[in-house]
């Protein structure tokens, strides 16, 4: 006797669909479709739920590519768990592809190594102090500052609308920021 | 798309499929195709003249191994894109290997010096039949493969590659007789034994489940 008999219903439902079932082929991916989720849950705990679905989805998808696969005369879960294992892996693999790929930058707590780079953020936490300091700068370090730093021109831009030359804007922010820095260092000690 | 939209939309695209037969029928459905096309082939070459010494054994048992290592790998090849076949592709594959190789060892009389085997320089003709005439049943073979499941590309690739290489190898060695079987040792396993390596690399780029779904998946509308 075959394996294809009243006891194997999910099979049914597959063999019905083959031949254009739409409505077997619903009520059979809704009855796996929980089973491949716990599955995916089982093998991938640190999956996140989105990540989950993802998996799940794509078993389904491989599942309704290769359909024409299934031999009514065998049975459906080593069917099934032959895709989903296969799928699995494939999606472990492109996990861990992705991974080595990726560089985990919520470690890093510099910008730039230099330590000049790196204010003190809590010395810049009193914006009030800040703007005082921005306004006591000469004229050209005020206008480097403020056209450079806080509308974010481009040099260019900037010395066009300064008739300046962009060397001179770059002189004239470097020495604005280490006013800056010796003033708010003072206010802050 | 949640998983309860992409289950409706399956079943509302749902097309009736026919199922695959079984991967002994479709192995049979492929070599009788294959052997034809070998067969012109070797007729063609030979001017339908039956190859000089066909009745000693050390010209016709290595022969009908070739043929047993295509059987076993075809029918491999076509198991291993069933899911929950049962079936062993590796071990099918060094089976096949085992049968035909040592059918070649079998029959050889181990007098040539291994400097002569090797610059066998004729036999790079054997080489060109072999993978040239091997191309259209490759192509044929991989497309029947296709429409499985792409479970394990380079181990379905590199039976498909010892199944196409051993059929090749019996046209070859119809065609152009060796005096030696060391020499068809070397050099016809060694060409095989290359494909089947190039073709375990390459067989994932072959066989793929986004090429399986994007072909049988409509996309959304």
């Amino acid at each position: 006797m075959s394996d294809f008999t009243p006891r194997d219903p999910l099979g049914q439902l597959l063999r019905a669909a083959q031949q254009g079932d739409a409505a077997a082929y619903t009520e059979l991916l809704r009855l796996v479709t929980p089973r491949i989720r716990q599955i995916v849950r089982r093998q991938r705990g640190f999956a996140g739920r989105a990540e989950t679905e993802d998996l799940v989805q794509d078993v389904l998808l491989s599942l309704h590519a290769v359909r024409a696969t299934y031999d009514p005369a065998r049975p459906f879960v080593p069917w099934l768990l032959a895709i989903v294992r296969n799928r699995l892996a494939d999606g472990a693999r492109r996990y861990g592809r992705a991974a080595r790929r990726e560089v985990r930058v919520d470690e890093n707590d510099v910008t730039f190594p230099e330590p000049e780079a790196n204010l003190d953020v809590e010395a810049l936490a009193d914006a009030a102090a800040l703007r005082d300091a921005v306004r006591a700068l000469p004229e050209g370090q005020r206008q480097a500052i403020e056209l450079l730093k806080l509308e974010e021109l481009s040099l260019k831009e900037a010395a066009a609308m300064t008739g300046t030359s962009t060397g001179a804007l770059k002189v004239a922010t470097h020495r604005a920021l280490a006013t800056l820095r010796r003033t708010l260092r003072v206010k802050q000690s | 798309m949640n998983t309860d939209e992409l289950i409706e939309r399956l079943a509302k695209e749902l097309q009736p499929v026919r199922p695959l037969p079984r991967p002994g029928i479709r192995a049979t459905v492929w070599l009788l195709g294959a052997a034809a096309y070998v067969g012109a082939l070797a007729v063609a070459m030979t001017a339908g003249r039956l190859p000089a010494g066909i009745g000693d054994v050390r010209m016709w048992l290595p022969l009908v191994a070739a043929f047993l290592a295509t059987l076993l790998a075809a029918r491999g090849a076509f198991a291993s894109v069933v899911p929950g076949h049962a079936a062993n592709a590796v071990g099918t594959l060094v089976l096949a290997a085992l049968v035909w190789l040592g059918a070649l060892v079998a029959t050889s009389e181990w007098q040539l010096p291994a400097a002569a085997i090797a610059s066998a320089r004729h036999e790079w003709v054997c080489v060109a039949v072999i993978v040239g005439g091997g191309v259209p049943l490759m192509v044929l073979l991989a497309a029947m493969l296709r429409r499985g499941a792409p479970l394990k590309p380079g181990r379905t690739a590199a039976l498909a590659a010892m199944t196409v290489g051993t059929l090749a190898n019996v046209g070859a060695c119809w065609s152009l007789p060796h005096a030696s079987n060391e020499i068809t040792l070397v050099w016809h396993g060694g060409t095989v034994l290359a494909l089947v390596l190039v073709a375990a690399v390459a067989g994932r780029l072959v066989f793929t489940w986004r090429t399986a779904v994007r072909r049988n998946v409509p996309p959304p509308s």
